[in-house]
């Protein structure tokens, strides 16, 4: 059995060696350095650019501003189809929309004369005031009403509940921070060009680049072999790549780019703050009558973004009613983008929350309260779940918790000067698919090698693919080489939705399977050597395609056409979600409110689980995540002119080392059939989900202080006068 | 940021040193790369006012000169002269780690290390720790308890968790989760990390 093994990692050894190349690490003989130059102002114009200074710095070659543009087209808006993070150019326009958009670029022979030059531009702004936050005056809000939900009457169902939540929750804006600074290096070779540039999206990238170069989509290259982390914040086209490539092309010379870690602060995306009305009703017994759960997103002027989690927050538990609704709130930011969970991360830490507020003032205890309301069909379309395992989870959380002697009295627990707090919520995920393509090539050494566009973002893609096509093909895993993050390999996914195991775990299948039917083999009787010499060949390559059942025609296409259409999670006939349970211990300090974590502890249920080991890493680090949305994450912007304070890694604050103590993940056995042939539901997100209202929970049991927002800081926490 | 400078406090003889002495004979050459070509002209500017010192100096055993900018740092002449890419670049400014490697046998951020100031120093990157293919023990570590996922933080968590076990900082769990708090892991590998460290712990303490 290969499947489910805890191997380590295959690509483990490149990574502890320094040998695996990121972006920013390949070699393309003696570049020259670019350096970004970012608007100081919130909103308003350029009206002046003096680059005399920065073109006196030696050794630099050119300056680009609106006044000396770049011919780069913007490639369309991810959010409306397209594949980039946004839809408009930085520096076409003499226009900034927003604190720290991308207003020039200079390129110098050296990295430090291209710091010193883009130090030295002088920009004069015509400056206006922004409303770059909730409460701003000016903002733009745009209702969506195509994008709610309403199953029943929900003001009767409310009005026959005996008890019920009805509160405002906020989330704030949160910053990817992936360890590796973005980075992209562009090279032209005549009219071929190669970039390397860390991409969730290689394929998405490449059409991309091509579309806003102006040039054939089969004469550009992305390169990411090994991506610093990705975490949704490198799944669309950056503003930047294309400009790089069109310097290279200018300057005839390989160009190579660092964004800075406060400028990655603003011209990639990140988490859009958000503010949720949440109702919930609940009959004799605990039973949720009514559910409506509504939010406001912030986004830029120009697009409309937003995650909308009550998509799936409706699809819980048993409801009689339901009503759900999003608001797109222009202002003056960028555009934000997908981050870990995009839509469960805010939206849980609602919804789990105000699941926790009803129980106490049911007076149950929160686990039965969801045990009540568990379902086998969700509430809004009436289908079932593939599979679900929520309560499973719950138990084996629960009992490793301890949470039998879990009593719901704020108060209850003290150790020292320390108030002890228990608390839990739901995690969930839906499991995604998409289209995704393989080439498989197999000889007589029975030695395998694999090819997919798709991509391993620290996620264990090159492990479990590994894994999945040795028990495919009946080899040790040591056989299989696998070549991912290439735009020119066979069309694979994106990185993003949790859905890349599912989806090339299912195509790889398939072209195992017509190895197999070639050779006259199974994975059980496979003797390469033998097989081969009956079959008269020294070696088979075979090209296999999975389209996930519930994609369209149009959707099936994107598989040749560089852009991503994903399915699954709620569709018409059956719901498929992926569940988990997470229980926290936190201890907020009598006297200086400090917050700490010594237990965090999760049971999660996700199909079959291709290897324990990755799979353990990738819930653990998704808690971690939580830990951090919960009591440390926050884009902080300054009302007055739309710039982002906090805006480098120290100011940001991300868990540490010391902030993770007792941290475990359970992994509980789930068969799912119906869900893809792989039996495979996503995990890289799940983990994130529910952890920030587990800890929310946890701090009202310790405190008696409903804390309604995220991160909880220790100013939330002071006691009551 | 737990980044002791206290040199005196590691005991015993060391990697890095034995390495300098393998290596030293067959190098010397003068590095001059893209920080150097620019140098020269930088030398001249008296607008800039930045000057080119001329340091020795020993990587991974290997000994060499260059004359640089003075404003180069370690981690910009690793990583855009040498094409020593295994130390990573996170933020620039001292508050991630992924560029953490070994000076005389402590850990250092390299991106806040200037190279002027690096004359005799012996410095150690992850591509240094190996021996003829073997891996060192922390490496084999970090891969035996899954300490990283994307990778990218993982070569100066790795000479963190070294120099962090020759500071003596390695005793238990919770002292290790304090002394390696100033490398970040977005991932969230910490569990595996601190269990890599604790596996390692012994073995790197006895090669001191």
């Amino acid at each position: 059995m290969t499947i489910g093994n805890p191997i380590n990692r295959i690509d483990g050894k490149l990574k502890v060696t320094g040998s695996a190349r990121y972006a920013a690490d390949f070699a393309v003989g003696t570049p020259l350095y670019a350096e970004l130059v970012t608007s100081t102002i919130g909103l308003g114009r350029v009206t002046g650019v003096d680059d005399s200074a920065a073109r006196r710095v030696p050794g630099v070659r050119e300056v680009y501003s609106h006044a000396n543009p770049l011919p780069v087209d913007a490639a369309d808006f991810f959010g409306m189809g397209g594949r980039a993070q946004q839809s408009w150019q930085p520096f076409a326009e003499p226009d900034v929309r927003f604190n720290g958009e991308i207003v020039g670029l200079v390129v110098a022979d050296t990295l430090i004369a291209a710091r010193e030059a883009a130090r030295s531009m002088r920009l004069d702004y015509e400056t206006q005031e922004p409303a770059a936050v909730f409460g701003a005056e000016g903002l733009e809000p745009e209702e969506l009403p195509d994008r709610g939900l309403s199953a029943g009457d929900i003001e009767a169902a409310m009005q026959a509940a005996t008890q019920s939540v009805d509160e405002t929750y906020r989330t704030s804006a949160n910053t990817h921070n992936a360890m590796e600074l973005f980075a992209t290096t562009a090279q032209w070779s005549g009219d071929e060009l190669t970039v390397y540039v860390p991409s969730q999206w290689v394929e998405g990238f490449a059409a991309g680049i091509a579309e806003e170069l102006g040039i054939d989509r089969s004469r550009v290259r992305v390169v990411s072999p090994y991506v610093g982390g990705g975490f949704g914040g490198k799944g669309s086209l950056f503003t930047w790549t294309s400009i790089i490539a069109a310097a290279a092309r200018d300057l005839g010379r390989p160009v190579k780019l660092y964004v800075t870690r406060e400028q990655g602060f603003t011209t990639a995306s990140y988490r859009a703050e958000t503010e949720q009305d949440f109702r919930l009703g609940a009959g004799e017994g605990g039973r949720f009558t009514g559910f409506e759960h509504t939010g406001r997103e912030i986004s830029s002027r120009a697009d409309t973004y937003v995650v909308n989690g009550s998509e799936n927050t409706s699809r819980m538990y048993h409801a009689d009613a339901v009503r759900t609704g999003v608001t797109c709130v222009h202002a003056d930011r960028q555009t934000p983008g997908f981050m870990r969970a995009p839509p469960e991360t805010p939206y849980f830490f609602a919804l789990e929350s105000g699941v926790d507020e009803l129980a106490w003032k049911l007076g149950m205890d929160p686990v039965e309260l969801r045990r009540v309301n568990d379902i086998d069909r969700e509430p809004v379309n009436g289908v079932p779940y593939t599979s679900r395992s929520l309560m499973e989870c719950y138990d084996a959380a629960a009992d490793r918790f301890g949470w039998s002697d879990y009593e719901q009295r704020v108060g209850s627990r003290t150790d020292g000067d320390w108030l002890v707090g228990w608390g839990c919520a739901t995690a969930t995920y839906p499991t995604l698919m998409a289209p995704c393509s393989v080439r498989l090539h197999l000889d007589a050494t029975g030695t395998a090698r694999v090819w997919v566009a798709s991509h391993d973002v620290g996620t264990g893609a090159y492990t479990v693919l590994a894994q999945a096509t040795a028990q495919a093909l009946g080899i040790p895993v040591e056989n299989v080489s696998i070549e991912l993050g290439d735009s020119r390999l066979p069309p694979g996914t994106i990185a993003g939705g949790s859905i890349s195991t599912a989806s090339n775990v299912s195509v790889i299948e398939i072209a195992a399977r017509q190895i197999h039917d070639k050779l006259g083999t199974t994975a059980e009787t496979m003797n390469p050597e033998e097989a081969f010499a009956n079959y008269g060949q020294r070696a088979i390559e075979e090209y296999a395609e999975w389209i996930p059942p519930a994609a369209s025609r149009k959707q099936a296409r994107t598989l040749y056409n560089g852009k991503v259409a994903i399915v699954g999670g709620p569709e018409e006939d059956y719901t498929a979600f992926a569940f988990g349970a997470e229980f926290a211990e936190v201890r907020v300090h009598k006297y200086t409110r400090e917050v700490r974590v010594p237990r965090l502890i999760g049971a999660f249920a996700a199909g079959r689980i291709m290897n324990e080991k990755t799979a353990r890493s990738q819930y653990l680090g998704g808690m971690i995540w939580g830990l951090g949305h919960a009591l440390l994450e926050k884009t902080e912007v300054d009302p007055r002119n739309g710039k982002i304070v906090n805006a480098n890694i120290a100011e940001y604050l991300v868990p540490v080392n010391a902030d993770v103590q007792e941290l475990e993940a359970i992994l509980i056995p789930e068969t799912d059939e119906k869900v893809n042939p792989a039996g495979v539901k996503g995990i890289g997100e799940i983990g994130i989900v529910g952890t920030a209202a587990a800890i929310a929970n946890a701090v009202y049991h310790a405190t008696g202080i409903r804390v309604r927002h995220t991160p909880i800081h220790v100013e939330d926490l002071l006691p009551q006068a | 940021m737990v980044k002791p400078t206290d040199r005196s406090s590691e005991g015993g003889p060391r990697v890095s040193r034995r390495g300098l002495l393998r290596g030293s004979a067959a190098s010397g050459a003068a590095a001059f790369g893209n920080f150097a070509a620019g140098a020269a002209e930088a030398q001249q500017s008296q607008e800039t006012g930045s000057t080119a010192p001329t340091v020795t100096f020993s990587i991974n055993g290997s000994e060499r000169t260059a004359t640089l900018d003075a404003r180069t740092t370690l981690l910009d002449y690793l990583r855009e002269d040498l094409d020593l890419t295994g130390t990573k670049v996170g933020c620039n400014h001292a508050q991630c780690g992924a560029c953490t490697v070994l000076i005389d046998g402590t850990r250092v951020n390299s991106c806040l290390t200037l190279m002027a100031t690096l004359d005799g120093a012996e410095i150690t990157t992850i591509e240094g720790l190996d021996s003829e293919g073997d891996l060192h023990p922390m490496q084999q570590a970090f891969i035996d308890n899954d300490g990283f996922q994307c990778g990218y933080c993982t070569p100066g968590q790795i000479m963190s968790a070294i120099g962090c076990v020759r500071e003596g900082h390695a005793g238990s769990a919770p002292e290790i989760r304090e002394y390696m708090s100033g490398n970040l892991c977005r991932c969230g590998a910490y569990k595996g990390i601190v269990a890599a460290v604790e596996q390692a712990r012994d073995q790197v303490e006895e090669a001191g």
